[in-house]
């Protein structure tokens, strides 16, 4: 205690020097230190307030042990160099180690790292929540008599606990066998976090395949594999074909953000290419959007091209020719059809919805964008120059442009515009809903 | 592959051999020469080899240095092993033995350096009658007077070498005998015994490729303005590859798990019904695949029509799947029927009790009882999901062990020769391993939450359902004087047109006038 509260008694008489053995232990961190000098070891309460309260806050009063908290703020302080990374963050906590033989305030500061961890990006890694647990000084709160065992033995410290392997459940980290032994060290086999570190072992292996649609752990950073990655997950049929419409040029180094080119990713299933050139170039066809989706935490927006249903009127039934099947014949001359019994066409999920061309995932959502998209459809599909594009963006503009891009069509009259509109917005709202 | 890492080899345990199996399968002739030189050519030594023996032959065998080969066959015993003509004699100064002879269809006859030979030698009883007995020898081409033929023109797995080896006076020192003098025949039987297993896992990997490629057809051809996976027939050839895949695996990878625990279990009856199962699956499966492709799959650009002719010498290599099914049932009968003579004897002798109480059971049984195998339930063995199949095999289980008891006193020692029972038996076997393994499989990647377990489950009720009833129908056709066995019928018919040896009908256009 008294080599800590000298140590402290240093730094603060050599503020600004910066060359105590404690700074120079924790290098880099402290140099910024220097700039807070007049506010005294006893005020960092208010540092605080800008952190997210996932956890207890820290208690305030300058008490004995959380004295020792705003050298914990300062071990987490960005670097000079900034690189706020794992080597910095194992460093900060192993500082913490080396401060104190006691670890006075250990608990708090476990709070704090754990809140940290994600500025640091290091939620996901199994050994720094191993390094975590292993600040808890160990041997020390195991129960030792049953009476302990009866009454939670140090209950801070096991909520503490407790919360470290939570947070390790919510990011999706599985804890091994060094987890284990820590925690049998530390907290004993029949203390709280032990039973949740159980119920994880067991839990996590069995959920660990149960979503349907699995995602890859680490997302692709480049927009273009994100996006493809969103496309495939949408149309995960095999024969849909991912086509890149446009590449995100190289921005210029003046910094001048013009993203004159943002990337534009499309797919197309060739059921789709075979449906829109079956469309009537009558009806128009529309680009809606943008929709959001989310692909674990990070969200794509991608537009759709489709049209209305046809009224039952137009509908035209599809024809099966005489003579068909050379072999056996494809329509009975009967005058019944299904039974009741066997009539599964009705399903009350299924809602019938007009067909939809294509997606795509494009970086701007505007519509120049947007019409290199079609532009860039035009090629596979030959038809699409014949049938006008109606645009109904629900961007940030609410601009509702009618255009074609096939341009012999002349655009829609402008009270068709108004009732369009009208539906936009139903939609919008339907779809935001 | 599975040489000790001591002599240079990899040290594999069954499984891993059994999923290298997997990968090797995907072509026919790569997985039969390699087979036949580790699998057979060089167990032998493994097995039944002294240390000397081994330090001797292994570390060059197992860097490829030297390839072996399993001589066994001959042209006038190819499954009968006991009438082979080969014949080793002992030199005059008892360190030679003079080999003699030739072995037909010999895989990597052309290429082997290293054989194990298996020929007739003169061994003096204990009783001091001589005797013929198979010892098994090492023999090296260095030995002089090995020769081979020209390598055979085969329908199927013509990538491999298989040709004819001949012996002439060749000296194989008297070191080379492997196991003992006269205990070839042991010798033999273990090393068939042993890689059997493996084809369950070779098969399942071939047919995995298999269904992508033809799927990857089928879901693209378009006929009649669907695709060809709409149609129902095509949907379920797939369900069926699918799911003869899965129970393979089950089957191998359990059998593989079996004999990789300590000691040395038996498991060659498992081991053999992992093999009848997925030579005769292949074949099926395969066959269909190339129904699916039609026209294309008939012609040689695609790889179909070869893997159709590679699986078909899957059922005659490594034992005949006809011998398989009585060795597979007669061991089983054997063993069943060690445990039920005592019960037979005091049947025959009329024991007032034991009477009184198979005529209670055989009455419970005809009204129709529930058996509880102690499989479902709450403390049951399987998932819930699974416990309607798990029912099926306990029920199955105990009618098939009453049927064996009737048929045990029925006939005794000479079912032996009623092989078209024997066969059915194998066959109803065959079906219980297969449920049991898929059914312990589902469990447990439901209760570990392997991804896409409800496909498994689905896989596994299916197999149980369909193998429940054939089962069913198998066990009635045992019984003597059910209308489904037509045992009697075939015999007539097969010895009519035997001894004619030809089709003996009238032709349908004679006229008698």
């Amino acid at each position: 205690m008294s080599w800590a509260q000298a140590i402290l008694l240093a730094r603060g008489l050599s503020r600004g020097c910066g060359g105590i053995c404690g700074a120079t232990v924790t290098g880099a961190p402290f140099s910024q230190v220097s700039l807070q000098a007049p506010r005294g070891l006893h005020c960092s309460a208010a540092t605080h307030s800008s952190d997210s309260w996932l956890v207890p806050p820290p208690p305030k009063p300058p008490r004995g042990p959380t004295r020792a908290l705003a050298p914990h703020e300062e071990l987490f302080r960005r670097a000079p160099d900034g690189a706020q990374d794992k080597a910095n963050f194992v460093r900060a906590v192993q500082t913490f180690g080396q401060h104190n033989v006691h670890k006075r305030g250990h608990v708090d500061f476990i709070y704090l790292a754990l809140r940290k961890m994600r500025e640091y990006g290091v939620e996901r890694d199994l050994a720094v929540y191993n390094l975590l647990l292993d600040v808890f000084p160990k041997e020390v709160f195991r129960p030792r008599s049953i009476f302990q065992r009866i009454f939670i033995h140090y209950p801070r410290q096991q909520e503490c606990g407790i919360a470290v392997l939570e947070q390790m459940e919510n990011h999706g980290v599985m804890p091994n066998k060094e987890t284990e032994f820590l925690l049998i060290q530390i907290f004993g086999r029949k203390s709280y976090p032990m039973l949740k570190f159980v119920r994880m072992k067991l839990w996590f292996s069995r959920f660990k395949n149960i979503n349907p649609f699995p995602l890859p752990r680490d997302l692709p950073q480049d927009p273009v594999d994100l996006a493809k990655l969103g496309l495939r997950h949408m149309e995960p049929n095999l024969s849909a074909r991912v086509t890149i419409y446009q590449t995100p040029s190289a921005r210029d180094s003046t910094g001048a953000a013009d993203a004159t080119e943002s990337h534009i990713v499309g797919i197309q299933t060739p059921d789709q290419q075979a449906a829109l050139a079956h469309h009537n170039p009558a009806r128009p066809i529309f680009v809606e959007g943008p929709f959001s989706l989310w692909l674990r935490d990070k969200c794509v927006y991608y537009h759709i091209l489709r049209a209305d249903l046809l009224p039952p009127e137009e509908r035209e039934a599809e024809e099966i020719p005489e003579e068909w099947n050379l072999y056996y014949p494809m329509q009975l001359d009967l005058d019944y059809g299904r039974s009741g019994w066997d009539d599964y066409e009705f399903d009350i999920h299924k809602v019938e919805e007009g067909p939809v061309f294509a997606i795509c995932v494009a970086g701007a959502h505007d519509q120049a964008t947007l019409a290199r998209w079609i532009q860039g459809l035009q090629e596979t599909n030959p038809g699409l120059a014949q049938i006008p594009v109606v645009f109904r963006l629900a961007g940030s503009t609410g601009e509702l442009l009618a255009t074609s891009s096939g341009l012999e069509e002349p655009p829609p009259p402008p009270p068709e515009g108004q009732e369009e509109e009208e539906n936009n917005q139903q939609r919008q709202q339907q779809g935001q809903s | 592959m599975q040489v000790p890492e001591e002599y240079g080899g990899l040290g594999l345990s069954n499984t891993l051999y059994a999923r290298m199996g997997e990968i090797v399968g995907l072509d026919g002739s790569i997985a039969v020469t390699l087979a036949a030189h580790q699998a057979i050519g060089l167990k032998g030594i493994i097995l039944a080899g002294s240390k000397e023996q081994k330090a001797k032959y292994l570390p060059r065998l197992a860097s490829g240095e030297h390839i072996a080969a399993f001589c066994l066959t001959e042209p006038s015993s190819g499954s009968d092993v006991a009438s082979i003509k080969t014949r080793a004699t002992l030199s005059e100064d008892k360190k030679y033995y003079i080999l003699n002879g030739s072995k037909v269809w010999i895989t990597n006859g052309g290429l082997a350096n290293i054989f194990t030979v298996f020929a007739k030698t003169q061994v003096v009883d204990s009783e001091s009658s001589v005797k013929d007995k198979i010892t098994a020898f090492i023999v090296e081409r260095d030995f002089g007077g090995v020769t081979n033929g020209k390598p055979e023109d085969k329908l199927g797995i013509r990538g491999s070498n298989t040709c004819e080896v001949h012996f002439e006076n060749t000296r194989v020192p008297v070191e080379n005998v492997l196991g003992e003098v006269g205990g070839g025949f042991k010798v033999a039987m273990n090393i068939l015994n042993s890689g059997r297993f493996s084809m369950g896992s070779v098969v399942a990997g071939m047919l995995k490729k298999l269904i992508e490629m033809t799927a990857e057809y089928a879901c693209t051809r378009k006929q009649f303005n669907k695709n060809l996976s709409e149609f129902g027939l095509i949907q379920e050839k797939f369900a069926l590859m699918a799911q003869k895949a899965y129970v393979m695996e089950s089957m191998a990878y359990l059998t593989a798990g079996m004999l990789d625990r300590p000691g040395f279990p038996d498991c060659s009856i498992e081991a053999a019904m992992v093999k009848v199962f997925s030579s005769e699956c292949a074949w099926q499966c395969v066959s269909e695949a190339l129904q699916i492709l039609g026209g294309s799959g008939y012609m040689r650009d695609y790889p179909y029509e070869r893997m159709l002719r590679d699986t078909r010498i899957l059922l005659i290599f490594e034992g005949t799947n006809e011998i398989l099914r009585m060795y597979i049932a007669l061991t089983g009968l054997q063993h069943a029927g060690r445990i039920l003579t005592a019960r037979i004897n005091e049947l025959k002798r009329g024991n007032v009790s034991t009477v009184i109480e198979t005529i209670s059971q055989k009455l419970r049984d005809s009204v129709g009882r529930t058996v509880n195998m102690g499989l479902t339930g709450k403390l049951g063995a399987v998932h819930p999901s699974v416990a309607d199949s798990a029912s099926k095999l306990e029920e199955n289980v105990y009618y098939f062990g009453r049927t064996v008891e009737t048929l045990l006193l029925r006939f005794g020692k000479t079912i032996v020769e009623e092989q078209m029972i024997l066969k059915r038996v194998a066959n109803i076997l065959i079906n219980l391993y297969g449920m049991t393994a898929v059914l312990s499989r589902a469990s447990r990647s439901i209760r570990v939450g392997l991804p896409n377990h409800d496909h498994e489950v689905l896989l596994a009720n299916i197999y149980c359902a369909e193998a429940y009833y054939q089962n069913l129908f198998t066990l009635s056709q045992l019984d003597k004087y059910s209308p489904e066995n037509l045992d009697e019928q075939i015999k007539k018919v097969s010895e009519q047109v035997l001894e004619k040896r030809a089709y003996i009908c009238a032709h349908p256009l004679e006229r008698t006038s």
